[in-house]
């Protein structure tokens, strides 16, 4: 399992949520040494080679134990289907890094897949309605799948690009209620805000104003950056625009804990920066 | 008035970026990356002269205006949010992100672009992690019941940085 940087080392209630999620589903994972992905928002606006070269690596380390790779985050997938995609398609990519990698005893091969984690999910489905005790009926859901999720469709082969649908049936799956918006598809913002925080909140406004019209109880995403995004910097935008902005997030596998039967604080519920108290206590979970 | 000279280096570095793909010479300016662009959308006016826009970049980049792309107004480059929209609705099949991120790499070698790709870049140097970890984290994870998380061996990423060329442009 990649649970990748944010996940591991910032927000890990959404790693142990997940965890719990994939015991109930018969999901096994275990631990690798990864690195950073890295980054394809960060470390690839750097330096393409590096990030080219990190990610083989990291490859190398699932490929050494035979094993696919199931990663939590959004970033981490698009990085590591991306650079596979890249080295299987660039026999001149890939002897140039395979050199680099030559001086640290790896060599990539591409011998094993890389999996998104909601795809996975939706390959259980029947197990996953199996497990749940308490259906979340009632609860309005806004789905915001990410774009590192689907996009590039070309090489992330999981969703459709503009009109996605998987997050939406896991969503529904759950028993709560999905809410259309009109900005599905629009961009969290997240790399764009920490370079002009001024333009990325602005964007940040447009997606939350189109999820608040629609009258969602909570946001549901599978990526922890656009996690993070919406989590922290609802109140940076609530300042800067005199309006209340405060819907909470939840991973979609925070969404199926809760609808299995485990409490708030058995996954950690109380570390998110916007509160769920009030809709948890409306809907008796 | 500004330069409008060709450099043809970087006209050929723009152009070779694809092995085995030329598309972006068939980029015929139709706009739909800029019309579907979340950043051009907050940051340009209506007849689109300023703020973030894909267009342009790929024009110039394509013409080999390089001094119309590395100006002060870093936007220009850093208002990506790569989110691969573009990518999607290129009626042309050309991977814009994939150009734009050439151009950030030339940016990052001119010693610009924004502090947290540095930050970043420097924290994936020192630790392996974007994020590295903290004690504070590592106890709610034992308190949570999760494995300490798998030490990454910061040796090995450190010498490919270096052995590349990516660790000299660290700040």
């Amino acid at each position: 399992m990649f649970e990748g940087c944010t996940i591991g080392n910032r927000i890990p209630f959404i790693e142990a949520a997940s965890r719990k999620v994939f015991e109930k589903v018969g999901i096994e994972t275990s631990q690798a040494p990864f690195s950073c992905c890295p980054d394809p928002t960060g470390i690839k606006s750097f330096d393409n080679n590096a990030w080219l070269t990190i990610g083989a690596m990291n490859l190398c380390l699932a490929e050494a134990e035979g094993k696919d790779i199931i990663s939590l985050c959004n970033g981490c997938t698009n990085t590591l289907r991306g650079v596979q995609h890249q080295l299987k398609h660039d026999s001149l990519k890939k002897e140039k890094v395979n050199k680099e990698l030559a001086k640290i005893g790896k060599e990539f091969k591409g011998t094993i897949d890389v999996k998104h984690f909601v795809d996975v999910l939706k390959e259980h489905l029947d197990k996953i309605k199996g497990s749940i005790t308490k259906p979340l009926n009632g609860l309005k859901v806004a789905c915001h799948p990410g774009c590192h999720y689907m996009r590039p469709a070309e090489w992330m082969e999981s969703d459709d690009p503009m009109r996605p649908e998987t997050l939406k049936k896991l969503v529904a799956a759950s028993g709560a209620t999905v809410v259309d918006y009109d900005e599905l598809v629009l961009c969290c913002g997240s790399a764009v805000t920490n370079a002009y925080e001024e333009h990325g909140l602005a964007n940040l406004k447009n997606k939350l104003d189109s999820i608040k019209k629609a009258g969602a109880d909570v946001i549901c995403v599978n990526c922890p950056a656009c996690f993070q995004q919406f989590d922290t910097r609802q109140r940076d935008l609530s300042k800067k625009y005199e309006t209340e902005y405060d819907i909470p997030v939840v991973y979609i596998t925070e969404l199926y804990a809760l609808a299995m039967g485990y409490s708030a604080d058995e996954i950690g519920l109380k570390f998110h920066r916007i509160r769920l108290k009030s809709i948890l206590e409306k809907y008796g979970l | 008035m500004r330069k409008m000279s060709i450099d043809f280096e970087f006209r050929k570095l723009v152009m070779d970026y694809h092995q085995g793909s030329d598309l972006i010479k068939y980029c015929y300016q139709c706009s739909r990356c800029a019309d579907n662009c979340p950043v051009t959308k907050v940051t340009t006016d209506f007849y689109g002269t300023t703020g973030y826009n894909p267009r342009a970049n790929i024009l110039k980049a394509l013409l080999g205006y390089k001094d119309l792309i590395f100006t002060e107004d870093e936007l220009i480059i850093w208002g990506c949010t790569v989110c691969d929209t573009c990518d999607e609705v290129c009626p042309q099949d050309i991977e814009l992100t994939e150009i734009f991120t050439l151009l950030k790499n030339q940016s990052i070698e001119q010693g610009k672009g924004p502090e947290f790709i540095y930050s970043q870049a420097k924290a994936v140097f020192d630790s392996a992690k974007a994020i590295p970890s903290q004690s504070a984290i590592e106890r709610r994870r034992q308190q949570m019941g999760l494995p300490a998380v798998a030490a990454p061996d910061i040796n090995e990423v450190q010498t490919l940085l270096k052995n590349i060329g990516a660790a000299k442009k660290l700040k």
